[in-house]
């Protein structure tokens, strides 16, 4: 679905991807793990088309996406829940989802039944319903959090990109933040994630890859990458 | 090498400019360059309130006029005052008006700061026409060129005088803006909350970039009526400020370079298009300039032809334009609009800005990094004041006592007490929006509480500034980052390390001893602190550009610079993987054994157990536990409200 090749990106004279290529296939969840500044929120960047890449190639499905402008890479599908709950603070919870859901007023994307996924988003994350009518920008981190992932899957999207979901999350909320994940996952949903918590983020996933340094080091099967040692000890360790 | 080269361009610069009036005897020209040099002045000045403090001032003009009519009402009522002392006087007088305009900016911003310093330079030019017994209303002022030692200067004379000037002024800005009240003014721009927690007052330093500003418009005004011979009311008007406004767009913010380009722009461009014959092949030339340009970026695969290509057809339907009219005195206006919109459209950061990022040059900030490195570290970079403050051990460091604190009918913290002794790493932790953020805000000032006392080394604090509670001893990070962006990660640390300075505006413009010494002192130091947390590195990246992760300990070492015996740190290993908190549990240790208390509000369970001494929980704003973090961690009501059952727990961990 989404097929990233040779993808070279960064910011000003720092060039932080250095050529990476990878598969998030159909239906699949796929974790991207790395430490700090290894470039796993520019790589989400350079394909949702917030920063341009500098080389390399982005496909979403047959679609050629590299450096498309975001509203219309969103418009073909492509949803990024970004790092740091980058809601419309002055909206209430409800317009904020419905403006999630914009490309299908438009007709850039298939209408359905938008007040039912509103509700549907409601009962994903109950706490939403309970501030439907109140201000984004006064709920607390964590359903700020919430409404950024219900905000994304308004607009029925072919692929999610969500970064970091867990957040400065209560420890509570970060394992409904997981079980959601899981949820959506055995809905079909196709999604590239990117979470601090690495070891539950491969639990979640189907595939995973290991960035260092701006470069794929390592890549496999979820189960395979959680088991390998190398990777255990310098992703998954510190008391998770 | 690289450091002799702009030195080499000043000289060249200084030279031409000096012989200009000597090599040019037509006095056109050289009221030319003369105006062009007041103007950057003015530039000079007005870039420190819009390019530095992000504020817009429409009110330039205003200001602009109050100096050139303070010259000019002290020549008319008292002829007899030496030369020297008109420009001050109009300094003054203008730098006071500049505090008036600083008013409004303090509580309002964006289109309506716009609205109301626009209504600001309105106001003056009506009274300047109104108080004719002052100003000779609309008659204006006639004067000629200052008289020194009984010898009036001639135009040459006074070009000179103009030059040098102008020289000063570019030097002086240049070493404020370079020096700590530079980085304060930049400060406010990028994060207003964060500034006032650094000790550094919004309130204070806005008022003194308008002020300085200010006086710089005077200065330009000054001049200017000594330039033009006369001034009448009507030449300070809505025109000539948004000139001055576009001159700092077009020629690039936060440069001299970027002034001087700018003045020389609003001045000659409405000439140039009075020429027809010089403006074709000034269009022809600017249209060769774009495609070349354009072909370069395209063959480099910096830019894409779609993008170009109203640029590059824009210049060249110009170019073909100005050979079909034969009278351009019409269309004047039109063009010099639509030149206006191609710049201010395509080069957002102005023509320097734009050349810089094309050349890959890069402003001081890198250079600084360099010299910081090489600058012998200071013996302990992270030091308190608790020594020359003691106060009795037993006594608690914060205490704070039924803290109420309403939103509406909202209670975000309802009769919390909190006493933190001294020494100790408390952990605050709970479900989000339970109140933690709420009580750092209150803590440091942002909000103070709608009832409760609130002591911090036994005196209250409560009502007691941002800025004010930073330099008694309280320093924070941020839940949401908030650094200063468009600053590299050693100036964000030399903000933090302004308190440390007690150099004044003549220190910096001179450079006198006391400057220099506490510039090199808080470089070393603010170099020794990036590498406390690791970030050396990273001393001459801008801030923006850091990966999240390293922007959070970015925040702590600009907090350490305070030297404070308090340091809140609100969720610092938000966003961090697994080795990265390992490092930072080091750094939030080896914080403790210098003598500084934490309070630390986090998520990551992990590092709250292994670091806190004592740990209170807030649900929906109150008080639910407290107690060692493994007593915390078994309560069943801690359990239930913020960490979720076992089963729970094995999916997330």
């Amino acid at each position: 679905m989404l097929s990233i090749t040779n993808l070279h990106a960064g910011y000003g004279k720092i060039e932080v991807l250095q050529g990476i290529s990878l598969e998030v296939p159909k239906g699949q969840v796929v974790t991207l793990i790395g430490s700090n500044g290894a470039g796993k929120t520019t790589t989400m960047r350079a394909i949702s088309g917030m920063i341009a890449p500098r080389e390399g190639k982005v496909m979403l499905g047959a679609i050629d996406i590299t450096g498309r402008e975001s509203h219309r890479i969103a418009r073909l599908g492509l949803a990024h829940s970004p790092e740091g709950r980058r809601v419309f603070a002055t909206m209430t919870v409800n317009d904020n989802l419905l403006l999630g859901a914009f490309p299908r007023f438009t007709g850039a994307r298939k209408k359905g039944d938008i007040a039912a996924d509103v509700e549907r988003a409601m009962e994903y994350f109950p706490r939403l319903k309970e501030r439907r009518l109140q201000l984004a920008g006064t709920l607390s981190g964590g359903e700020q959090q919430m409404l950024a992932m219900a905000r994304a899957m308004m607009m029925n999207p072919e692929v999610v990109l969500l970064d970091e979901p867990s957040m400065g999350l209560a420890p509570i909320l970060v394992d409904e933040v997981f079980r959601i994940i899981s949820r959506l996952r055995s809905e079909g949903v196709t999604m590239l994630l990117v979470e601090q918590f690495a070891a539950a983020a491969l639990n979640v996933s189907d595939y995973g890859y290991v960035l260092e340094n701006g470069r794929i080091a390592v890549h496999g099967p979820a189960a395979t990458l959680k088991n390998d040692p190398a990777v255990q000890a310098a992703y998954l360790g510190g008391g998770h | 090498m690289m450091k002799s080269r702009p030195l080499l361009l000043a000289a060249i610069g200084l030279v031409v400019l000096a012989l200009f009036p000597v090599l040019v005897e037509n006095p056109y020209y050289i009221h030319l360059v003369e105006t062009i040099s007041i103007y950057a002045i003015l530039l000079f000045g007005l870039d420190i309130v819009v390019g530095y403090t992000g504020q817009v001032s429409l009110g330039h003009a205003g200001l602009f006029g109050i100096g050139a009519y303070s010259a000019g009402v002290v020549i008319m009522h008292f002829p007899d005052t030496p030369f020297v002392l008109v420009p001050i006087v109009a300094i003054a007088v203008t730098a006071l008006f500049g505090a008036v305009l600083a008013l409004p900016a303090l509580r309002v911003t964006g289109p309506y700061l716009a609205m109301v310093t626009l209504a600001f330079g309105t106001i003056i030019q009506i009274l300047i026409n109104e108080m004719d017994f002052l100003t000779n209303g609309p008659m204006g002022i006639t004067l000629s060129k200052p008289t020194v030692l009984g010898h009036e200067m001639s135009d040459r004379e006074f070009f000179w005088v103009v030059a040098f000037l102008l020289v000063a002024a570019l030097l002086v800005v240049n070493r404020i803006l370079r020096s700590h009240l530079g980085r304060a003014f930049e400060a406010l721009r990028g994060s207003p909350v964060a500034s006032d927690c650094m000790g550094v007052s919004v309130y204070r330093y806005k008022v003194y970039a308008f002020v300085v500003s200010a006086g710089l418009a005077g200065l330009a005004g000054s001049l200017y009526s000594y330039s033009e011979q006369y001034i009448s009311p009507n030449t300070y008007n809505f025109e000539l400020t948004v000139l001055f406004l576009l001159a700092i767009i077009m020629g690039g913010r936060k440069t001299r370079s970027g002034a001087l380009l700018g003045a020389t722009i609003i001045v000659m461009l409405p000439k140039l298009l009075d020429d027809i014959v010089l403006f074709r092949y000034v269009a022809v030339i600017f249209a060769a300039l774009v495609l070349v340009g354009a072909a370069i970026f395209v063959a480099k695969g910096r830019s894409t032809l779609q993008r170009v290509a109203v640029p590059v057809v824009g210049t060249i339907a110009l170019a073909g334009i100005s050979f079909v009219l034969s009278n351009i005195t019409d269309w004047r206006l039109s063009i010099f609009g639509l030149i206006t919109l191609l710049v201010v459209y395509y080069l957002q950061d102005g023509i320097v800005g734009f050349v810089r990022s094309t050349l890959g040059l890069h402003g001081h900030g890198r250079t600084d990094a360099e010299a910081a490195a090489l600058l012998p570290s200071p013996v302990d970079a992270v030091s308190t004041s608790v020594a020359a403050t003691a106060t009795p051990a037993t006594q608690d460091l914060v205490a704070a006592d039924k803290v109420l604190m309403q939103f509406g009918g909202l209670k975000a913290l309802n009769d919390v007490d909190l006493h933190v002794s001294r020494g100790t790493i408390h952990g605050l932790i709970g479900p989000n929006g339970s109140g933690k953020s709420t009580m750092m805000n209150v803590l440091t000032g942002i909000y103070v509480p709608t009832e409760g006392a609130i002591a911090f080394k036994g005196q209250s604090i409560v009502g007691k500034t941002s800025a004010r509670i930073a330099l008694a001893g309280i320093a924070r990070t941020f839940q949401n980052v908030q650094l200063f962006g468009e600053m590299t990660a050693l100036q964000n640390v030399l903000v933090g390390l302004h308190h440390t300075y007690r150099s004044n505006l003549l220190d910096v413009a001179l450079h006198l001893p006391r400057y220099r010494r506490e510039e090199r002192a808080a470089m070393a130091r603010a170099y020794a602190l990036l590498k406390f947390v690791g970030l050396e590195s990273l001393a001459g990246e801008e801030a923006r550009n850091l990966p999240y992760g390293k922007q959070r300990l970015l925040e702590i070492a600009r907090a350490l610079a305070l030297s404070p015996e308090l340091l809140l740190l609100d969720e610092p290993a938000a966003g961090l993987t697994a080795p990265d908190i390992k490092e930072l549990v080091v750094i939030i240790r080896k914080i403790r054994e210098h003598g500084i208390t934490l309070i630390l509000i986090e998520h990551h369970m992990d590092v709250v157990m292994a670091v806190c001494d004592i740990v209170t929980v807030l649900d929906f704003g109150q008080k639910i536990a407290e107690g060692t973090p493994a007593a915390v961690q078994a309560n069943p009501q801690v359990i239930k409200a913020y960490l979720g059952g076992e089963l729970d727990a094995s999916i997330a961990h």
